[in-house]
């Protein structure tokens, strides 16, 4: 197996030798060097930030990496969980950030669908790409690793769906990482007016023990009308270090339906935002989460309404086995202007064992005065008369505990129409569950 | 059983004192007091804070997190003070010349 060669660390030289090899228009290097400029500014997160106060990472060490120079790996490729059976329209593949393949079918090409590397669709269709790069759905200020990401992305993919077209097979990308490698991934996706589509979206270790660093972001932009279905399933090796800034736009009447599993990873901090900007916009956000060892998982969540009679709703469900931890902050924030607003927010942890802990934090600001706003928060175990009463029914405990959680996490499983994506987090959660 | 690593040299912590080591991946706060040597795992169990930011009270062997001021038993590792119930795990301590071990608890 090959490997990617990575800089000694991310300093002035090694970004300028970066820059120098991406060959990028003005404009996007004037964007990345802004950013370089603000990661360069910027500490690393203090530990008594309330964001972080939870989510402790000094053991984790920026400068054992650096910018992804080398080549993509060989053949060994880690297995695809949410493409297995599925007839996909498109797929594209990066592993250590570096792009090893892209495919868009021809039918969808025809209409005007972009999807591929990110980088490659910029040098191809700048023009086009440029005003949705100065939007800045995530912002590259917000902290050191939105700064590193926007200065520094490498690989990633594009989805763009033209006005009014519908593409009704699911698209794929799957990034990949080796054993102490680097992930700088950036997922941009735009559904223009009326427009429709599903994006499976996945990171994966090529070894279940490995290591490494993932600093990625993701944006969404659902333009008026327009329908996202996207699943991102964060299936990293349990001693990579994982950092995301995850943000959606969604416009007028559109609607975005986001599933997000987080299995993997040694630690992991993601800030998922929403926000509805149009009227009438509609959000639907699913979180699955399975933690064991010492993995701990901490995703910020973000509902933002703009504008008025919009609705979102999320549902985030965990369990945590081993000395596990898993922190969930929440926040519905409605502003103003935005009457009408119909907003849920619940997360659900079931802990399967005493030395795991979750940290369950829900939130509201709300400015409007006519709005329905609710939240709900749950950790509790399993239920030894539920284990016991399937042991008389001829199930061995391990069998009885499996088929509990799964119960437990169907809730959110019935919420997410695409088969094969309730059936793969399924799987990989009912293989991971040991007894309690 | 998980061997004793060096984690400091003697005259590195003041008496009464403490000092955050990394060993093993894992943060260990590393406490000399009253001429004893003592090491917990850097986090209070209340909140996950640091341990070695607070201060360390010899007169009733205890160290304090700085943010809610819940106090550990140096050597037990036992939650002695509320909002913290339950303890941290401490780790062995042992003094060779001039260097200070700790044996990782590996039952944690």
């Amino acid at each position: 197996m090959s490997h990617t060669l990575t800089a000694a660390g991310f300093t002035q030289e090694a970004f300028d030798s970066f820059l120098d090899s991406r060959h990028e228009p003005g404009w996007l290097v004037d964007l990345r060097r802004a950013a370089w400029a603000r990661f360069s500014e910027l500490a690393m997160p203090a530990r008594n930030d309330e964001e972080w106060v939870r989510t402790d990472i000094r053991l984790f060490k920026l400068d054992r990496f650096g910018f992804p120079t080398g080549a993509p790996v060989g053949s060994d490729m880690p297995r695809s969980l949410l493409a297995e059976g599925v007839a996909l329209g498109g797929s594209t593949v990066t592993s250590d950030s570096v792009v090893v393949g892209a495919q868009l079918a021809e039918k969808w090409s025809a209409k005007g669908v972009l999807f591929g590397d990110l980088a490659t669709m910029v040098a191809e269709h700048g023009d086009l790409l440029k005003p949705y790069f100065e939007r800045r759905v995530v912002d590259a200020n917000r902290d050191k690793f939105a700064a590193l990401n926007a200065a520094a992305w490498a690989g990633g993919a594009l989805l763009y769906v033209p006005k009014r077209v519908a593409i009704d097979e699911p698209l794929h990308s799957l990034s990949a990482m080796t054993d102490g490698g680097i992930d700088l991934n950036r997922t941009l996706v735009i559904v223009e007016e009326g427009a429709e589509a599903t994006l499976l979206s996945e990171t994966a270790s090529i070894s279940e023990h490995g290591g490494g660093f993932h600093c990625g972001s993701i944006e969404l932009l659902v333009e008026p009308g327009a329908r996202l279905r996207y699943v991102s399933l964060q299936n990293w090796g349990d001693q990579v270090w994982h950092f995301a800034h995850q943000k959606a736009h969604i416009a007028a009447r559109g609607h975005l339906q986001w599933t997000i599993g987080a299995l993997g990873s040694r630690l992991a901090k993601v800030n998922q935002h929403v926000a509805m900007t149009g009227q009438d916009a509609e959000a639907q956000v699913n979180g699955v989460m399975f933690t064991q060892g010492r993995q701990h998982l901490s995703y910020n969540t973000h509902q933002h309404h703009q504008a008025p009679h919009c609705r979102s709703d999320l549902l985030y469900k965990a369990a945590l086995q081993d000395d596990s931890r898993t922190v969930w902050r929440g926040m519905i924030k409605v502003d103003k202007p935005a009457q009408r607003t119909d907003a849920y927010q619940r997360n659900d942890n079931l802990m399967l064992s005493r030395t795991a802990r979750a940290d369950s934090i829900p939130g509201l600001e709300i400015e409007a005065d006519d709005v329905r706003c609710t939240h709900g928060s749950t950790s509790g175990r399993v239920d030894e008369q539920q284990v016991f009463y399937a042991m008389t029914r001829g199930y061995t405990r391990q069998e009885a505990v499996r088929m509990i959680v799964e119960g437990f996490f169907q809730q959110v499983f019935d919420r997410i129409p695409i088969e094969s994506v309730s059936e793969a987090l399924g799987e990989a959660i009912g293989q991971r569950v040991r007894d309690i | 059983m998980s061997e004793f690593i060096p984690a400091a040299k003697v005259g590195e912590v003041i008496d009464p004192g403490s000092l955050l080591v990394e060993i093993d991946d894992r943060l260990v706060v590393l406490i000399h007091a009253a001429g004893h040597w003592y090491a917990l795992d850097d986090v209070c169990t209340h909140d996950g804070g640091p341990l070695s930011d607070g201060p360390v009270d010899v007169t009733d062997r205890s160290i304090a997190c700085p943010r809610h001021g819940a106090k550990f038993d140096m050597a037990t590792g036992a939650a002695l003070t509320m909002p913290a119930t339950k303890p941290t795990v401490a780790h062995e301590v042992k003094v060779e010349g001039d260097h200070v071990f700790v044996r990782l608890n590996s039952a944690s």
